[in-house]
């Protein structure tokens, strides 16, 4: 097997990144974290919109592939939205659907009450006060129990 | 969550306001929220883009100093565009720094996201903080840039240690002999 190795030029990035003058880290992050802030209210409605479409009823007729992928877009933006505002058990809970989705058949047989579980899970999460501390965990274990038993340890983390 | 790493102190001053960014998301909010925390490091996004066509047609006009991309996108997903762009020829984008967003990876995408030549895949969720971090890190990445059978991109290999064992990946890939090394300056 032949390597060929480029040997990497400066790129534009590494030539600016320590010239004179820009901001500090410091700023940095508070100008991103001001910048965000603006956009929580958003992302909650959009989690909210998200979670809502998992518990709609399916659409007669859908195909079962198409339903898993519109199921694993809507866990997946919820994974987007809640990311930048450390909803972490939010997320933890829409990756393990996404997980038991990706991990369907295609072709049927896969348990639509896993989603709806899920979701119920989530808007619990959303409407939860933020110290809830234990109620949130208890509700994240169940999950984690839920796809342990689904698709082995490995992927419970 | 990830916090601050040890890499970022408060006071450490970077420079990236002339940084020509480019954002690829088909989720028009994380195209919002990508482009808010970036304005926040004092970069501003000359493109946001939703879709890997899109992307494609801009990369092989304008030059573009470091791009954002995310893994799951409808027709040319994240991984295709990042090969793609490696591969491309083009001269300065195709060495361009490349950080990678995933909300969730499909199993049966993992090979695609360790081969398609991206400097770095961040997985959700993740802070500012930690953004800032990769790009910072990838603006100084000096890995040299590989051929290597079907792969072109950074050198995967983040430590440089002697190995004094057999080359075993070689074996993997099928070769029978030593690798041969050419470098291309």
């Amino acid at each position: 097997m032949t390597v060929i190795t480029h040997v990497q030029r400066k790129s534009r990035l590494a030539q600016m990144v320590d010239k004179p003058g820009g901001i500090s880290v410091g700023v940095a992050l508070a100008q991103a974290k001001a910048n965000l802030d603006g956009l929580q209210d958003q992302a909650i409605a959009l989690i909210a919109q998200n979670i809502a479409a998992l518990l709609a009823p399916p659409t007669p007729g859908l195909p079962e592939k198409m339903r898993l992928e519109m199921a694993y877009a809507s866990s997946s933006q919820i994974i987007d939205a809640a990311s930048p505002f450390a909803m972490d058990d939010l997320c933890i809970a829409a990756r393990g659907l996404c997980d038991l989705l990706d991990a369907a058949p295609r072709d049927g047989g896969f348990d639509w009450r896993i989603p709806t579980v899920h979701a119920q899970a989530m808007k619990l999460l959303l409407a939860l006060p933020g110290d809830a501390t234990e109620a949130r965990q208890a509700i994240v274990d169940n999950l984690r129990e839920v796809l342990r038993r689904k698709l082995g340890a490995g992927q419970a983390g | 969550m990830t916090t601050l790493g040890d890499s970022l102190r408060e006071s450490a001053v970077f420079n990236l306001g002339g940084a020509v960014t480019m954002i690829v998301d088909d989720s028009p909010f994380s195209l919002t929220l990508t482009a808010n925390a970036l304005a926040g490091f004092g970069i501003r996004p000359a493109f946001t883009v939703g879709s890997g066509g899109d992307a494609k047609r801009i990369l092989q006009e304008k030059p573009v100093d470091l791009l954002v991309v995310d893994t799951d996108m409808p027709d040319i997903d994240g991984f295709e565009l990042v090969r793609w762009l490696r591969r491309s020829g083009l001269n300065p984008n195709a060495f361009s720094p490349v950080i990678m967003t995933a909300s969730h990876i499909r199993r049966g995408r993992l090979n695609q996201a360790r081969d398609c030549g991206a400097n770095f895949l961040v997985t959700k969720p993740f802070s500012a903080a930690m953004l800032l971090e990769r790009i910072l890190w990838v603006a100084r990445d000096n890995r040299p840039f590989l051929e290597v059978g079907d792969y072109f991109g950074p050198d995967r290999r983040f430590r440089d240690e002697q190995w004094d064992g057999p080359e075993r990946r070689a074996d993997r890939m099928g070769a029978t002999k030593a690798s041969n090394t050419v470098e291309i300056a």
